[in-house]
C-alpha cells in the first residue's frame, strides 16, 4: 500500500496511438514518412511518460466512426484507443504544408504539396518535421497538465513557460474535485415577482443534454432547477452603480464575489452524494435593467469550484412602463445555457487547447485517470500509515476487502494506461477511487476515544485493586509457606 | 544513462521548488462547536452564534459552516426574550435572527459525532449539510467553547474529548488531505492544554487560558439573567467586528493575536505556531479572512476574447454539438415515430392497459386470520383471570 502511495509500483505512462492515413502515397513512401515523423516526435518529446505512437492505417473511415468519445471504447478490448487520426492529403499549389483540425471529430487533415513527399533516402524531411511539430503543439497542454499532476505542485516540464504553467495550475485549482456524480442546480433569481416561469426543461434538454451525454464516460450528472422570486442582494454587497456612458447598471469586478447572497439564497441543495455545481440565472429588476460587469461589459462569471452566474437582461415588455416578461421562453434562455455549458466545461477541468471537443474530452479522460490513480494510491498510503500510527483503531474485514479491490483495480488501471486504453483505465480508476474512499472512511473505524494509558490505569484500578489484593496476599502466603517448608526440609536433612 | 541523470536532476529541482512554493487555498470551511448544555451556559451558545454571524458576514456560506449547538437557548422557557439570543447587554443584535442553520443540535452534539465529522467517517445517508466537505485546498476554522480542564473539554455533562483525541482527529484529516491550513480556536478553562498534543502540520492554534487558569465570562445581562459572553471571545469578536469590516481586509493573524490584552481578558491566551511551516514569522502573515472569510477569485468571462478555450470558442463548439445532437435526435425520433405509429395501428389498446396498471395505490394490510388472533388473546386473558381467581380463593382458604 505504501509502495502505491510512493509511486514505486506504478509509473503511469500515456502512450497515445495516432493513426496516420496517407491515401495518396506509395506504401514505402508512407512508411518512411512515418518512421521519420516518429523519430522527429521522439526528439521533440521531453516528458517520457507521455508519448505519441504513430501507426499507419489506410482505413479512412475510423475517424467518422469515433466521433463520439463514448464509442471509442468499443474497440478498446484488444488494441489501444485511437487518439487521433491524421489524414495526409496531397494538394497542388501549396508551398508549405498546412494542417487543419476537424472541430467535431478526432481527425487532423494535413495538406501537403506533392513535391514534398519524402524520398526514401532523406533523413529529416520537412514534411515529417512539420507533422511532428503540429502533433507536439496539439498535445502540448495535455502533456504539461499531466506532468503537473504527476509531479505535484509545480509543472514538471522545464521548457513550459511560467505563464502557461500558471494558467494550467489555475485551471486545476478552479475545477471541481473529481466525483462520480455531480449535481447540477439551475436557479432563476429575480428581485421582483417576474419572470416567474421559464422553459427550463426544454432548455436543459436542448442545450445541456448533448454535453452531458458527451461526458458520460467521465461522470454522471443529476439536475435540479428552482425559481426564486424576491431575491435580494445581501446588505453587505455593494449595489450596482448606474453608468451614464454605458447606459447600464454596472457591477465592479472585485465586488462580484459578494454578488451571490450566500446567507439568504437557497443554494447548494443537499441532494445526492455528489458535489453540487450551482448555475445562477439572475434577471435584474426593471429599474436596474441592463446590468453588466463594469470592467469588460461581460454578463457572466465563474466562481471557482462553485458554479457560474449569468446576468440575463430580457427585453422589457412595453406595457405599464417596462416590467420583466412573466415567462422566459427557450429562445431567451439560449445565451444563458450556452454560457452555462461553457462554465460546466471549465469547472469540470476540461483543457482548452486542441480546438476540438472530442479531443478535449479524451484529454480530460486521461487527466482524470491520472488524478484518480494518484489520489487512490495516496489514500492507500494514508490508510497504511494510519493503521500503523493508531494501533487502537478497530479495522473491520470489509476494509480489507475494499483495500484488495482497490489494489487490484489500481494495477488494472496501470496496465490499461500502459497499453493505451484510457477509457478502460478511467473506468477501473473510478472503481479504485470509490473503494479507496470507502475503506478510509469506513464508519466503524472510529475508536470513539483513544484513551491515554494513565486513563486506562485510572479506570481499571478500582476494578483490579479489590481482586488483585487477595490474590497478591494469597500468593505471598503461599510463597512463605513454600519457603518455610523448604527450610524445614533442609533442616531435617541436615 | 543520460536520461536517468536528467531525471534525477529534474527531480531534485522539483523538490527544491516544492519547498518554496506555497499554494493558495481554494475554499473555506468553519466548524463552530459549543459543548455545553443548560441555561446557565447561555454564554457558550452566544459565543458560537456570534462567531457564526461573523464568518457568515465575511462570506462563508451556510453550506460550508458546521454549527453544533447542544441546547436551544432561544426557546428555553427561562429566556425573557423568547426566540432570541444576545451576546451583549445592549441587545443590539439578535444572533438567532431568522436565518441560521444549526447542523448538529441537542443530543447530536457528542464527542463521537464531532470526531466522525472531522474524519468524515459517517454513514452514507448522512446529508451533505452535516458533513465537512473540505479538501486539500480548504482552509478550516475550528472554534470550540465549553467547560474544560487539563487536556480535556467536556461535552454535554456526559463525556469529554481529550487533547489526544483531537490531535488524532486532525492527524487523520491531514493524512486524508482534508485541510490546507487549519486555525484552531478554543475558549474554555485551561484551554491552551487542548492543543499541546497536535502533531499534524499547517495548524495554527490559539486558546484563551493557560494551564490552571480559568476563562472568565465578560459580563451578564441582568434581564436575561446570566452571563452572555466569555471574555476572550468577546475581545476576539471586538477585533473582528471593528477592524475586519470587509471581506477584502488585509489584517493578518499577527494583528489578531497582538490585540489580546491580558488585563482585559483576565487570563493568558496562548498561540501555537510551531506546526506551521515557517513558524511564527510566516504564520503571522496569513490574513484573518484567509480563515474567517471565503475566497472567491471570480473569473469574469471576456465575451470578446478569441483564444482557444475562451467563451466564444466554446460556445461555437457547444453549438455544433447541440446541432449534431438535434439532428441525431430527429433521426431517432423519426425512427421511433415510425415504429410507434406502426404499433398504434396494430394494437391500440396496449397503452390504455399500461395506464391502468401504473395507478396502483397502496393496498390494505391483509387481515387473514384476525379472528384466530382474537380468540387466542381471549383465551390467554381468560386463563390469567382463572389463575387469579383460583389464587385468591386458595389464599383466603389458607
Amino acid at each position: 500500500m505504501v509502495d502505491w502511495a510512493d509511486g514505486k509500483t506504478c509509473r503511469p505512462v500515456f502512450p497515445l496511438e495516432i493513426h496516420v492515413a496517407a491515401p495518396g502515397m506509395q506504401s514505402s513512401e508512407s512508411q518512411h514518412l512515418l518512421r521519420t515523423t516518429q523519430h522527429a516526435l521522439d526528439d521533440l518529446n521531453e516528458f517520457a511518460a507521455h508519448h505519441l505512437r504513430l501507426k499507419l492505417t489506410n482505413d479512412t473511415s475510423t475517424a467518422q466512426q469515433s466521433d463520439d468519445s463514448s464509442e471509442v471504447s468499443n474497440n478498446g478490448e484488444e488494441g489501444p484507443d485511437t487518439a487521433l487520426t491524421v489524414r495526409l492529403i496531397a494538394q497542388d499549389g501549396l508551398v508549405v504544408p498546412k494542417a487543419e483540425l476537424h472541430a467535431d471529430t478526432t481527425q487532423l487533415d494535413v495538406f501537403y504539396p506533392p513535391s514534398q513527399v519524402p524520398i526514401p533516402s532523406s533523413s529529416n524531411p520537412p514534411l515529417s518535421v512539420f507533422i511532428a511539430e503540429e502533433l507536439q503543439q496539439l498535445y502540448g497542454e495535455e502533456k504539461a497538465t499531466v506532468a503537473h499532476i504527476l509531479s505535484g505542485e509545480k509543472s514538471g516540464l522545464d521548457s513550459v513557460n511560467p505563464q502557461f504553467a500558471e494558467s494550467i495550475s489555475r485551471r486545476l485549482r478552479r475545477s471541481m474535485k473529481y466525483a462520480d456524480t455531480y449535481h447540477l442546480s439551475f436557479s432563476l433569481f429575480t428581485p421582483g415577482s417576474e419572470p416567474s416561469s421559464w422553459d427550463i426543461e426544454a432548455a436543459v434538454q436542448e442545450y445541456l443534454a448533448p454535453l452531458l451525454h458527451a461526458f458520460a464516460p467521465i461522470s454522471n450528472f443529476t439536475v435540479d432547477t428552482q425559481v426564486q422570486l424576491y431575491a435580494t442582494f445581501s446588505p453587505m454587497a455593494p449595489p450596482p452603480v448606474y453608468d451614464e456612458a454605458e447606459a447600464a447598471w454596472t457591477l465592479k469586478k472585485e465586488d462580484l464575489s459578494a454578488f451571490v447572497n450566500a446567507a439568504e439564497w437557497p443554494l447548494n441543495p443537499s441532494i445526492g452524494n455528489g458535489p453540487t455545481l450551482n448555475f445562477i440565472l439572475y434577471v435584474p429588476a426593471p429599474s436596474q435593467a441592463p446590468m453588466m460587469v463594469k470592467e469588460n461589459r461581460a454578463f457572466s462569471w465563474i466562481v471557482p469550484q462553485w458554479g457560474g452566474v449569468f446576468l440575463l437582461n430580457p427585453p422589457l415588455s412595453p406595457a405599464d412602463k417596462g416590467s420583466n416578461p412573466a415567462h422566459l421562453s427557450q429562445e431567451y434562455l439560449r445565451p444563458a445555457f450556452m454560457t452555462f455549458s461553457h462554465q460546466l466545461l471549465t469547472l469540470l477541468g476540461t483543457p482548452t487547447t486542441p480546438a476540438s471537443l472530442p479531443l478535449r474530452l479524451q484529454t480530460l479522460i486521461r487527466i482524470r485517470a491520472a488524478t484518480l490513480l494518484l489520489s487512490a494510491s495516496s489514500t492507500m498510503g494514508s490508510l497504511a500509515r494510519l493503521t500503523e500510527s493508531l494501533p487502537s483503531i478497530p479495522i473491520p474485514a470489509t476494509v480489507a476487502s475494499s483495500v484488495s479491490t482497490t489494489l487490484s483495480h489500481l494495477s488494472a488501471t496501470c496496465s490499461h494506461l500502459r497499453s493505451g486504453r484510457f477509457n478502460d483505465a478511467l473506468a477501473t480508476a473510478r472503481v479504485a477511487e470509490t473503494e479507496a474512499e470507502r475503506s478510509f472512511f469506513e464508519k466503524s473505524m472510529v475508536g470513539q476515544v483513544y484513551f491515554p494509558d494513565e486513563h486506562k490505569v485510572a479506570v481499571y484500578l478500582p476494578l483490579l485493586g479489590p481482586i488483585g489484593v487477595p490474590l497478591f496476599v494469597g500468593l505471598m502466603k503461599e510463597l512463605k509457606r513454600i519457603i518455610a517448608g523448604w527450610k524445614a526440609q533442609r533442616r531435617a536433612a541436615a | 544513462m543520460i536520461t536517468l541523470l536528467r531525471l534525477i536532476q529534474s527531480l531534485s529541482l522539483l523538490l527544491l521548488l516544492i519547498g518554496t512554493v506555497t499554494a493558495e487555498h481554494t475554499s473555506n470551511w468553519a466548524v463552530l462547536v459549543s459543548t455545553s448544555r443548560f441555561w446557565f451556559n447561555y454564554r457558550h451558545l452566544a459565543n458560537v452564534l456570534s462567531l457564526y454571524r461573523t464568518v457568515k458576514r465575511l462570506g462563508i456560506p451556510d453550506s460550508q459552516i458546521i454549527l453544533m449547538l447542544p441546547d436551544d437557548m432561544a426557546c428555553n422557557p427561562r429566556n425573557a426574550f423568547p426566540g432570541t439570543v444576545y451576546s451583549n447587554a445592549d441587545r443590539a443584535v439578535d444572533l438567532y435572527g431568522d436565518n441560521i442553520e444549526v447542523d448538529y443540535r441537542g443530543y447530536e452534539v457528542t464527542v463521537e459525532n464531532f470526531i466522525r465529522l472531522l474524519t468524515d467517517r459517517l454513514d452514507e445517508d448522512v446529508p451533505r449539510s452535516k458533513r465537512l466537505g473540505s479538501d486539500a485546498g480548504s482552509n478550516v476554522l475550528v472554534y470550540m467553547t465549553g467547560h474544560g480542564g487539563d487536556q480535556f473539554l467536556k461535552f454535554q455533562d456526559a463525556e469529554e474529548i481529550g487533547a489526544w483525541d483531537l490531535a488524532h482527529a486532525f492527524g487523520q484529516m491531514w493524512e486524508k488531505k482534508r485541510y490546507h491550513e487549519l486555525l484552531f480556536m478554543i475558549d474554555t478553562c485551561q484551554a491552551n492544554t487542548m492543543y499541546t498534543h497536535f502533531y499534524s502540520p499547517n495548524i495554527v492554534a490559539t486558546g484563551s487560558s493557560e494551564l490552571d487558569q480559568s476563562s472568565y465570562s465578560h459580563h451578564a445581562d441582568n434581564d436575561v439573567g446570566v452571563a452572555v459572553i466569555d471574555r476572550w471571545t468577546y475581545y476576539v469578536l471586538e477585533f473582528l467586528e471593528t477592524q475586519v469590516t470587509s471581506a477584502n481586509s488585509k489584517l493578518n493573524l499577527g494583528d489578531l493575536f497582538d490585540s489580546y490584552d491580558e488585563s482585559k481578558i483576565h487570563s493568558q491566551p496562548g498561540v501555537r505556531w510551531d506546526l506551521f511551516p515557517g513558524g511564527e514569522s510566516e504564520g503571522r502573515l496569513r490574513t484573518v479572512v484567509d480563515f474567517f472569510g471565503n475566497v472567491q477569485n471570480v473569473e469574469v468571462e471576456n465575451a470578446n476574447a478569441t483564444e482557444p478555450g475562451s467563451l466564444k470558442e466554446d460556445l461555437a463548439e457547444i453549438a455544433r454539438l447541440v446541432e449534431r445532437w438535434r439532428k441525431r435526435d430527429e433521426e431517432y425520433s423519426a425512427i421511433l415515430g415510425n415504429s410507434s405509429q406502426h404499433r398504434r395501428e396494430n394494437e391500440p389498446s396496449e397503452s390504455v392497459h399500461l395506464g391502468s396498471k401504473m395507478t396502483e395505490g397502496p393496498t390494505r394490510m391483509a387481515e387473514d386470520n384476525s379472528w384466530g388472533k382474537r380468540l387466542v388473546g381471549l383465551s390467554v386473558l381468560g386463563a390469567c383471570t382463572a389463575i387469579w381467581v383460583a389464587g385468591s380463593i386458595l389464599g383466603r382458604s389458607a
